[in-house]
């Protein structure tokens, strides 16, 4: 046994290494969120509980054409439609389960109005069953939440498009400047405005 | 008071290790037939976790059985929807456009990435390292964020598409994640200073769950656990989809196939990984992100959807019946996912949804070469053994 390793397995330095390499963590900006005080703004496009967009006259866009419910993975929409005047389609109720909701998003790409989309609340436990079944007037409920806080049209500004242009513009992202990127801790440690 | 000889039974202890015990990584259940201090005998129970994804995707069409996927190897999902896009997307005979390549690729190096993160910080943990586990979640935390950016999910993606992807890169993100590859080399070598030659780490993986090369190939395992045993096979190097054929990177292997070597592997993968992200962020080319020549598969644009009685329709009978373009047949596409080969196997019988799905899950396989790791080694293996082997029971019970 050489010298050099009777005084690495005397003296633990593989061990002590890794001690110091911990204390010097001591010095460090801490990573952790204090989560209830500072909340991090979901990114852009987050996928969040569901809401029925209004149009300008007050009642839900929503046509009651029933994709969303078509394409559904866990088939946790149901729309009850009924005949109206002048024969026209009249959503009676519009259900969600919330609970049994994958988040995919896929209702929001199917539907061909952008009468469902995804917000980014994101804090509704309860502590019943009943209250995250979510009816018409508790997704109108959850839009009008949602815009006050945005102040600015949904479409395009949040949820990001599934198509961009075929053609390849020039306005496609790529890589500019990294200098500017945020560090993680940067972003992780933003407190919510 | 002497014993007296004859009297004194001796027989096994069969204990339960399992499915809530928190060393397994989910619910797997070890029956293990042990005396003293040594396994006897061990079997390994699985299916906890089984809720019939097979059977759900025959049920639903093609579009919308992708989010199912993302609940197999939930932790590295966007490699698992990758590979479903894939299948179905060799299906039908067409292929995403250059930027989707890239985009995918790059996703699923960040979902590998996460998945190693997590092996090493539980492994080390079970171990009893509880360091490296912090330290490996803060950058697992950051590849979350990283998620949440692009896709607006953190764990269960649901972001690439049949024919491409869902939404676009944005500039934050691509400096964002850039600024991560520049930063996580010097975090492996943190991970590597804490556990690499610590003494007791080398005591619990080295010459521990040795597996030969020939016993690897002959159990069929896949991945690190195949690589670990210094087989040089990876789909991405020799069966090249998305953009792997067009980025550079190296397979590293193992020797004598214990856990050492294959904790080194996984390792190296990463620092593997971090260059093809790199790469891909630096060649990413412009271009579209969905496929423009399968109009009958991609749903079309919205603002057409509202004023093109074709598009109108199409929209209508694509989500309502599925892609019905599908030919008859049979096929089978894996992609190297970071637990191993993932393989999705299709019987199509030409309407929108598969007759038969089949998933070939490399949890499941390398569940099965728990008896032989563990059998005549002592139980306190049994859980370094159970955490090389990295399994994920959602991928394993599907
Ligand atoms: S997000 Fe997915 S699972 Fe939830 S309601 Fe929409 S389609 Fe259904
Ligand atoms: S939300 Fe959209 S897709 Fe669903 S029924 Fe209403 S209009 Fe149709």
């Amino acid at each position: 046994m050489g010298v050099k390793k009777i005084i690495k397995t005397v003296f633990m330095l593989e061990i002590l290494k890794g001690m110091s390499l911990t204390f010097r963590a001591l010095f460090r900006r801490p990573v952790t969120r204090q989560y209830p005080k500072h909340k991090r703004e979901p990114f852009a496009g987050f996928r969040g509980l569901h809401a029925l967009t209004r149009r300008p006259d007050g009642d839900a866009v929503c046509v009651g054409c029933g994709l969303c419910a078509a394409i559904c993975p866990s088939q946790c929409i149901k729309i009850y439609t009924s005949e109206g005047a002048d024969h026209k389609k009249v959503v009676d109720r519009y259900e969600i389960e919330v609970l049994r909701c994958l988040y995919c998003g896929l209702c929001v790409e199917a539907c061909p109005f952008k009468a469902v989309v995804m917000t980014d609340i994101y804090e509704y436990s309860s502590f019943t069953r009943q209250e995250l079944y979510m009816t018409k007037d508790k997704l109108l409920a959850n839009w009008d939440r949602f815009s006050e806080k945005r102040k600015k049209t949904y479409f395009g500004s949040f949820w990001k498009p599934l198509f961009t242009d075929f053609s390849g513009s020039d306005k496609q992202a790529k890589l500019q400047d990294v200098s500017k990127a945020k560090k993680h801790e940067d972003i992780y440690l933003e407190a919510g405005k | 008071m002497p014993i007296q000889k004859g009297k004194l039974r001796k027989k096994e202890l069969t204990i339960n290790m399992g499915p809530q015990h928190p060393a397994t990584h989910g619910v797997l259940r070890l029956e293990l037939d042990i005396d003293g201090e040594t396994v006897v005998k061990c079997t390994p129970h699985v299916g906890y976790l089984h809720r019939g994804t097979e059977k759900l995707g025959e049920n639903r069409t093609y579009l919308s059985a992708l989010p199912l996927t993302d609940r197999l190897d939930y932790i590295s999902s966007m490699a698992n929807n990758v590979g479903y896009c894939l299948a179905v997307e060799r299906l039908f005979g067409i292929e995403a456009p250059e930027r989707a390549k890239f985009i995918r690729t790059m996703a699923s190096e960040m979902s590998r990435i996460s998945s190693h993160l997590l092996w090493l910080g539980t492994h080390a943990l079970d171990i009893g390292a509880m360091t490296v586990f912090l330290y490996a979640f803060k950058e697992r935390e950051w590849i979350l964020d990283l998620f949440e950016m692009l896709t607006g999910a953190r764990l269960t993606v649901t972001y690439p598409r049949i024919g491409g992807v869902k939404a676009d890169v944005s500039e934050e993100f691509l400096s964002s994640l850039y600024k991560f590859t520049d930063e996580f080399p010097k975090r492996i070598e943190e991970y590597e200073t804490l556990i690499d030659q610590n003494r007791i780490w080398l005591q619990r993986t080295k010459n521990i769950g040795i597996i030969s090369a020939e016993e690897a190939v002959n159990w069929g395992l896949t991945g690190p656990m195949l690589r670990g045993s210094g087989v040089d096979y990876d789909l991405r190097k020799y069966c090249p989809y998305d953009a792997y054929d067009q980025v550079e990177f190296d397979v590293p292997l193992g020797k004598c196939g214990d856990t050492y070597d294959r904790y080194r592997c996984r390792m190296e993968e990463m620092l593997q990984s971090n260059r093809i992200i790199r790469q891909c962020i630096e060649k990413l080319p412009q271009g579209p992100i969905m496929s423009p020549d399968a109009p009958k598969l991609t749903l079309p644009p919205k603002e057409r959807v509202q004023k093109d009685m074709e598009a109108m329709i199409q929209h209508f009978v694509l989500i309502t019946k599925g892609p019905i373009t599908a030919p008859d047949g049979e096929m089978y596409s894996a992609i190297e996912a970071p637990k191993g080969e993932l393989g999705f196997y299709f019987i199509s019988d030409g309407t929108g949804r598969p007759y038969r799905m089949r998933l070939r899950s490399p949890s499941f396989v390398h569940a099965s070469i728990l008896p032989k790791l563990c059998e005549g080694s002592l139980v306190a293996d049994v859980i370094a053994n159970i955490g090389t082997i990295d399994i994920v029971l959602g991928e394993c019970d599907r």
